[in-house]
C-alpha cells in the first residue's frame, strides 16, 4: 500500500521523453532521439551512453541531463544519477519533475532526510501530487517524524475517506504517535475491509504502544503469515518478540526485514544493541551506522554507538559524544548514567557526581508522573 | 585512603570478562590454600548447585504450590527431582537441572523443555520452609500449563543467570554449560587465571600478574560487585524502584550522602571480607564507620550511639515477595516513618 518509486520513476521519464522528440534535427538532436528511443525500449546501459555522448555536446541540455539520471536510477545506479539531477535543478531550479526525481533517487539510496527535503519542495509546487505527497509522507515515517505525516496527510483525509494508502500511512502515523483516539477508527476502517497484514500490523503495534505485548506478537505473527513482504512487518515482529523474551527469534526477526529491506531502520538498531549483548562490537558498529544513515543524528542511536565506545574502552570518544547528547537532550536518562560512568572512569568525580545528581533529579520526576504518585 | 586511579587491569577484566582460558579453584588452591578454603565455605561459592547435589530438595521429598487451577509439584527420586505441574485435566513435567542460592534466603530452579531453559514458577523459602512463587513471577498470571511451569530463559537472561552464579560458563558472551563450574569462584571476580598460572610456572612476573583488586577505590569495587549485585548505572536506568531495590547494594550504597567514589573506605570490600562468609555481629562493623566518623579525625559523630551503628543507620526493610529481610545499603539518618528513600 505504499506509494511505489519504481511506478513513479517511469512515469516522469515518460514525461520528460516525450517532450524530447520535440527537437530539431541536428546530428547532436539525432544522438539525443536515439538515446530517447533506447531508454523506452528498455536498453538502459546504452541509452546512458548515448546521453553521456549527448550531453558533452550540448552540457546545459535540462531534459537530457534528467533524462541520463532517470536511466541511472532504473539501472540502479542512484548515486551517479543524484548528481546528474542536481546538475539539471542548478540549470532549472523550479524544474519539479526533476526534483520529485531527485527525491526519488535519495529514497533509493536510503538518505530519507535529503529525500523529504525535495520531495517537500516538489510538493510546495505541487500541492495535489498525491504519489509525492505519499512518498514523502513516507519518508518522514521512516524518519520517526510521525507528527510531520499527520500534519501531510490529515487534510487530505476528508476528501479521500477510502484511499487505503492514506489511511494506512495516517492511521500508522498516528498509532506510533501514540494518538489512539484518532488512530484506532483508521484502523477498525482497515479491518472492514477483512483481514489483512496491514490491518494486523496496525493492531499489534496499537497493542504494543499500549504495552500488551503478549496479545501484539499475535497479531504480528499474524500479519508477518498474511503478508511477509510488507514492510516494518518483520521490525514489529521482532520488538513484540523482545518484549515477551524470546531474544533469538527477535534476532531473525530482525535479519529477515534486513534482507527485503537493508536500510529499515528499527531492525538495524534493534540488530546492533543484540549484537551488543553479544559482545559483537564490531557488527553491532555496523548495524548502528546503517540505523544512523537512515536517521542521521538520531539520538537514541548515537547513544548506543557512545556505550559501545564505553564498553571497548573508548572513554574520550564516549565522553564528547554523551556530553553532546546531554545538552541537546538535557532530559535523555540513559546518556548521564552512561556519562556519570564515564566521568568516574576518567577520574573526574566532581562531574560524575554531578551527573548522577542529574540523574536522581529525572528520575524522581519521572516516578512524580507515574501512575499511583502521590498529588 | 584513596585509589589512585582508574587500573588499566580491571578495565580489562570489567570490559571483557572471561575472554581468556579458566584454570578452576583446585588450581587457585595449589598456592592459595587457606584463602580459597575460607572462600569455598562461603555461600557465593555454592551460588549455584546441580539438583543431583541440591541439600534442600534432598531433604524435602515432596514439595507442593497451588496457585488458582495450577498444582505445582517437587518429587525426589534418588538424586533427581521432578516438576510435574497439573491444572487437574492435562500434566507437564521436567526434571529440575539446577538449583540456584543456597536458600539462605530462597531458592529457584532451572528446567528444560525442547531445548529451551525455563526458570521455575516457584521457589524455596528458606523462611516458610516452602514453595511460594518466584520473585517477580507475582506480576504474570500464568495462561497454560507451560507459563505455570516456569519462564522461559532467553539467551541473555540465561547468560547472565549462569554468568553470576557459577564460574566459566560464559566466554566471549555466550553461555557455555559444557564449561561451567557451579558456583561463584575466584576466577569470577579475579578473571581467568590460566595465563597466570603459566607465568607462575614459568617464573615471569608480567605475564602471572593479575588485577590488583586490593586497590580499587569505591566505584572501581561497586562496578566489579555491581557485575552480579547490580550498579548504580544498572538501576538507575532500569529499576526496579522503590523497596524492591533494596537488595542491590551498590545501587543503595552509591547513593548515600557519605559515598565517595573514590574513597576506599567506602568501598563494598572496607566491610565486607569478599573471600568469608557474611559476618552478622552489627557490632563488628561499628569500627568501618569509626574509620570517617571520629572526634579525632573532626569529622561529625553520632550524637545518640557509639555501638550498633548500622541498625539504625542501615536498617533492614522486608522485600515484597522474597520473604526476607534485606540490610538497605544506603547509609543515612533514618528517622521513625520515613518513606523508603529512593
Amino acid at each position: 500500500m505504499r506509494a511505489n518509486p519504481h511506478t513513479m520513476a517511469l512515469f516522469l521519464i515518460a514525461g520528460m521523453a516525450g517532450a524530447a522528440w520535440a527537437q530539431q534535427n541536428s546530428p547532436a538532436e539525432a544522438l539525443l532521439r536515439h538515446a530517447i528511443q533506447l531508454h523506452q525500449s528498455g536498453d538502459t546501459e546504452a541509452a546512458i551512453s548515448e546521453y553521456r555522448a549527448y550531453l558533452k555536446q550540448a552540457p546545459n541540455n535540462v531534459m537530457a541531463r534528467s533524462n541520463l539520471g532517470a536511466a541511472l536510477s532504473r539501472s540502479g545506479h542512484y548515486e551517479e544519477a543524484i548528481v546528474e539531477y542536481k546538475q539539471a535543478l542548478a540549470l532549472d531550479p523550479g524544474n519539479v519533475p526533476v526534483r520529485l526525481n531527485l527525491g526519488l533517487a535519495y529514497y533509493k539510496t536510503a538518505d530519507l532526510s535529503s529525500a523529504a527535503e525535495q520531495l517537500a519542495a516538489a510538493v510546495k509546487h505541487q500541492p495535489s501530487n498525491r504519489q509525492a505527497i505519499f512518498l514523502l509522507a513516507d519518508c518522514h515515517l521512516r524518519l520517526g517524524e510521525n507528527k510531520k505525516v499527520i500534519e501531510l496527510l490529515s487534510p487530505l483525509e476528508k476528501d479521500s475517506p477510502n484511499d487505503k494508502a492514506l489511511i494506512y500511512l495516517l492511521g500508522t502515523a498516528l498509532i506510533r504517535d501514540n494518538q489512539l483516539a484518532r488512530g484506532q477508527p483508521l484502523v477498525d476502517r482497515i479491518l472492514r475491509e477483512g483481514d489483512s497484514a496491514e490491518a494486523r500490523l496496525l493492531l499489534g503495534t496499537t497493542k504494543m504502544n499500549a504495552q500488551e505485548f503478549a496479545e501484539g506478537l499475535v497479531d504480528l505473527k499474524k500479519a508477518v503469515d498474511l503478508n511477509p513482504q510488507l514492510p516494518d512487518v518483520f521490525s514489529y515482529y521482532g520488538l513484540a518478540l523482545l518484549a515477551t523474551g524470546d531474544t533469538a527469534a527477535a534476532a531473525n526477526a530482525f535479519h529477515k526485514e534486513l534482507e527485503s529491506n537493508p536500510n529499515d531502520f528499527v531492525a538495524n538498531l534493534q540488530s546492533g544493541v543484540l549484537l551488543k549483548q553479544d559482545q559483537k562490537y564490531d557488527e553491532a558498529r555496523q548495524s548502528f551506522a546503517r540505523a544512523l544513515r537512515v536517521r542521521p543524528g538520531d539520538p537514541g542511536v548515537r547513544y548506543q554507538l557512545a556505550t559501545l565506545d564505553v564498553m571497548e574502552g573508548n572513554l574520550a570518544q564516549a565522553c564528547s559524544q554523551l556530553e553532546q547528547l546531554t545538552t541537546e537532550s538535557p532530559g535523555f536518562v540513559e546518556a548521564h548514567v552512561s556519562l556519570a560512568t564515564v566521568y568516574y572512569r576518567l577520574q573526574r568525580k566532581a562531574d560524575g557526581d554531578k551527573e548522577r545528581a542529574v540523574v536522581l533529579k529525572l528520575n524522581a520526576e519521572k516516578q512524580a508522573h507515574e501512575p499511583g504518585a502521590k498529588p | 585512603m584513596k585509589a589512585a586511579r582508574w587500573v588499566p587491569a580491571l578495565a580489562a577484566l570489567l570490559l571483557a570478562p572471561a575472554a581468556s582460558p579458566f584454570a578452576g579453584d583446585q588450581a587457585c588452591a595449589g598456592c592459595h590454600r587457606e584463602v580459597a578454603a575460607h572462600f569455598r565455605a562461603t555461600p557465593m561459592a555454592q551460588a549455584l548447585e546441580s539438583v543431583s547435589r541440591c541439600d534442600i530438595l534432598s531433604r524435602h521429598a515432596t514439595l507442593s504450590f497451588q496457585e488458582g487451577p495450577y498444582k505445582s509439584l517437587l518429587t525426589r527420586e534418588g538424586d533427581r527431582t521432578l516438576l510435574t505441574v497439573t491444572d487437574g485435566h492435562d500434566t507437564i513435567s521436567a526434571p529440575l537441572l539446577w538449583a540456584f542460592g543456597r536458600g539462605q534466603a530462597g531458592q529457584t530452579y532451572v528446567f528444560e523443555r525442547n531445548g529451551i531453559l525455563y526458570e521455575s514458577r516457584v521457589s524455596f523459602y528458606n523462611a516458610l520452609g516452602a514453595l511460594d512463587l518466584t520473585m517477580g513471577a507475582q506480576a504474570i498470571k500464568p495462561a497454560d500449563l507451560d507459563t505455570a511451569a516456569g519462564r522461559r530463559m532467553d539467551s541473555v537472561g540465561a547468560r547472565d543467570c549462569f554468568g553470576c552464579h557459577s564460574t566459566g560458563a560464559v566466554t566471549a558472551g555466550r553461555l557455555h554449560l559444557e564449561t561451567i563450574t557451579p558456583g561463584v569462584g575466584c576466577e569470577s571476580c579475579h578473571g581467568p587465571t590460566a595465563q597466570h598460572l603459566a607465568g607462575v610456572r614459568a617464573g615471569d612476573p608480567k605475564s602471572a600478574a593479575l588485577p590488583k583488586l586490593a586497590s580499587l577505590g569505591a566505584e572501581e569495587t561497586s562496578e566489579l560487585c555491581g557485575r552480579c549485585h547490580r550498579t548504580w548505572s544498572q538501576i538507575a536506568l532500569s529499576g526496579p524502584r522503590g523497596v524492591n531495590n533494596v537488595r542491590f547494594q551498590p545501587y543503595r550504597l552509591a547513593n548515600s550522602r557519605c559515598y565517595d567514589t573514590t574513597d576506599a573506605r567506602i568501598r563494598c570490600t572496607a566491610c565486607h571480607d569478599p573471600h568469608g562468609p557474611l559476618e552478622t555481629n552489627v557490632t563488628s562493623y561499628d569500627s568501618k564507620c569509626a574509620a570517617c566518623h571520629s572526634a579525632a579525625a573532626h569529622t561529625r559523630v553520632c550524637p545518640v550511639a557509639k555501638t550498633n551503628c548500622v541498625t539504625c543507620h542501615m536498617p533492614k526493610f522486608e522485600l515484597p515477595g522474597a520473604h526476607a529481610r534485606f540490610t538497605d545499603h544506603q547509609i543515612r539518618i533514618a528517622r521513625p516513618n520515613d518513606p523508603y528513600p529512593n
